[in-house]
């Protein structure tokens, strides 16, 4: 399962790469990020490969369960996106169809899955790619399984309660590996888990609980954002002042005074100034 | 239009004037102007830096955290280790001035994209001189050399180097995509013990010298 994972996000990206030709001629432009947003698309539907089309337009081919595509830039607008079985659209019946708005810079995630009562569904998250601080990740969960409320637990501890489907939590935390698992809510009968989850600095992991606990094939789909990432705030390399004090005639006034730091400076502009002409 | 380009010429004209001042103050004897050339074929590829095949496999994984740091020219030669950031968001420096700090949030040394960082302190608390006070003596094309676990040695060649107050430190030094650099920072005068000691850093920044241009 894990093995197929990205052949299978490869394959849907580039026909993803096809459609959008169609779709959002100006998508490549630069220029145009302004108008586009990034949609990523997520299936937790068990059994059932799809395609995927949006105004009519297939976006996803053969896109099997507990695949999540990479983030994909679409014009910003509204969207009628159907879900078909492989092979069935776009002229036959949708299995779902739900007509969505992507405003301009939004970044979002549609998923295809079931509700809590196992009927499939699709719903539309806005996700938050806004920077952490240095150090560390946001941690999302979104409950997308026919399940009931659950708690997510990372090294034993409870992180988000009560979350219910089709909704999702989301924390910033120190970025590193943790032991996480899901437990009925207010229970430690465990759902799904343990699994090691790395949170990745200055990035989005939004884990997935998705399937069907009464078809006993709950199972769990991570997505990564990246570029949230912020410097540190200072980089504190000097000690007692022996560099200065001990042997200071080395600080050559050239680089050491305040001129020498115009200087430099100025070297640097007239470079980027120089360069910008080419 | 016309202010920007006396501006530009005003730099130009103060930098040339600090360069010709460093190169009559400094110590070490390099000719200047011939630096580029000169350092790539002195110390562009060590001898016996070839890893073995054993490690050379653990480079399947894509992960070559940097072990060793050296600038030849200025005797800089640093054990490297991996550090983050302190609980109060700052980055993370050895307490050992003979060690320098890559920040393993960022880019690895020799990455295809990015600017990995390499700090290393100026002094220590304890009376020690750090291994990167070495980089006030630094020149344009002066090589840096960086050992990875399991993978090739990566070189650099110095391009820039600044001065900048420590609560301007330039976000480029952290970026993690757009072309590769290595950044080398440490402490730089002045030194204010009242305001918690140097006041500023010192940034050199290094390009990686493309292997297949080498002798």
């Amino acid at each position: 399962m894990r093995s197929r994972f990205p052949v299978a996000i490869a394959a849907s990206t580039g026909a993803c790469a096809l459609a959008l030709g169609v779709a959002a001629p100006a998508m490549a432009a630069p220029a145009a990020e302004q108008d586009t947003a990034m949609v990523s698309v997520v299936h937790g539907i068990p059994d059932m490969t799809v395609d995927v089309y949006a105004n009519g337009d297939e976006l996803l081919s053969d896109f099997e369960p507990g695949t999540v595509t990479d983030p994909q830039s679409l014009k910003a607008g509204t969207y009628d996106i159907q879900i078909f079985e492989a092979g069935q659209g776009p002229d036959g019946t949708p299995a779902l169809e739900k007509t969505v708005e992507v405003g301009e810079g939004d970044t979002a995630t549609i998923a295809a899955h079931l509700s809590a009562d196992g009927t499939p569904q699709l719903t539309a998250f806005a996700d938050d790619v806004s920077k952490v601080d240095p150090g560390q990740g946001r941690l999302t969960v979104r409950h997308i399984a026919a399940a009931p409320a659950v708690d997510v637990r990372a090294g034993g501890e409870p992180v988000f309660t009560g979350l219910t489907n089709p909704n999702e939590d989301s924390a910033v935390v120190d970025a590193g590996t943790v032991e996480a698992d899901v437990v009925l809510a207010g229970t430690d009968t465990v759902a799904l888990g343990p699994a090691e989850l790395n949170v990745a600095e200055g990035a989005g992991t939004v884990v997935y609980a998705w399937g069907s606990a009464e078809d006993d094939n709950l199972a769990l789909a991570t997505q990564k954002f990246s570029g949230m990432d912020s410097m540190p705030k200072a980089v504190h390399a000097g000690g007692d002042g022996t560099a200065v004090s001990a042997n200071s005639t080395d600080w050559t006034p050239g680089w050491a005074a305040a001129g020498g730091v115009v200087a430099v400076a100025g070297v640097l502009a007239a470079r980027r100034f120089v360069g910008k002409r080419d | 239009m016309a202010v920007a380009v006396l501006a530009a010429v005003t730099a130009v004209v103060l930098g040339v004037l600090w360069l010709a001042q460093g190169r009559q103050q400094a110590a070490p004897p390099a000719d200047f102007g011939a630096v580029p050339p000169a350092a790539a074929s002195d110390t562009g590829r060590p001898s016996g830096a070839a890893p073995p095949p054993s490690v050379a496999e653990r480079a399947a994984v894509r992960q070559s955290p940097p072990e060793r740091v050296l600038v030849p020219a200025v005797g800089l030669d640093a054990r490297v280790e991996g550090v983050g950031v302190t609980p109060r968001g700052d980055m993370t420096v050895p307490d050992d001035p003979a060690v320098a700090g890559w920040y393993r949030y960022g880019p690895e040394p020799g990455s295809a994209e990015g600017s990995a960082v390499l700090v290393g302190h100026l002094d220590s608390e304890t009376g020690d001189l750090g291994e990167f006070a070495a980089l006030r003596d630094v020149r344009p094309g002066d090589t840096v050399e960086v050992r990875r676990a399991g993978a090739e040695p990566v070189v650099h060649r110095v391009t820039a180097r600044a001065t900048v107050p420590k609560d301007e430190l330039p976000p480029s030094a952290f970026r993690r995509s757009g072309p590769p650099v290595l950044t080398l920072i440490t402490c730089a005068p002045p030194f204010e013990p009242e305001r918690g000691g140097y006041t500023a850093n010192l940034v050199v920044t290094a390009e990686p010298v493309d292997a297949r241009q080498g002798p």
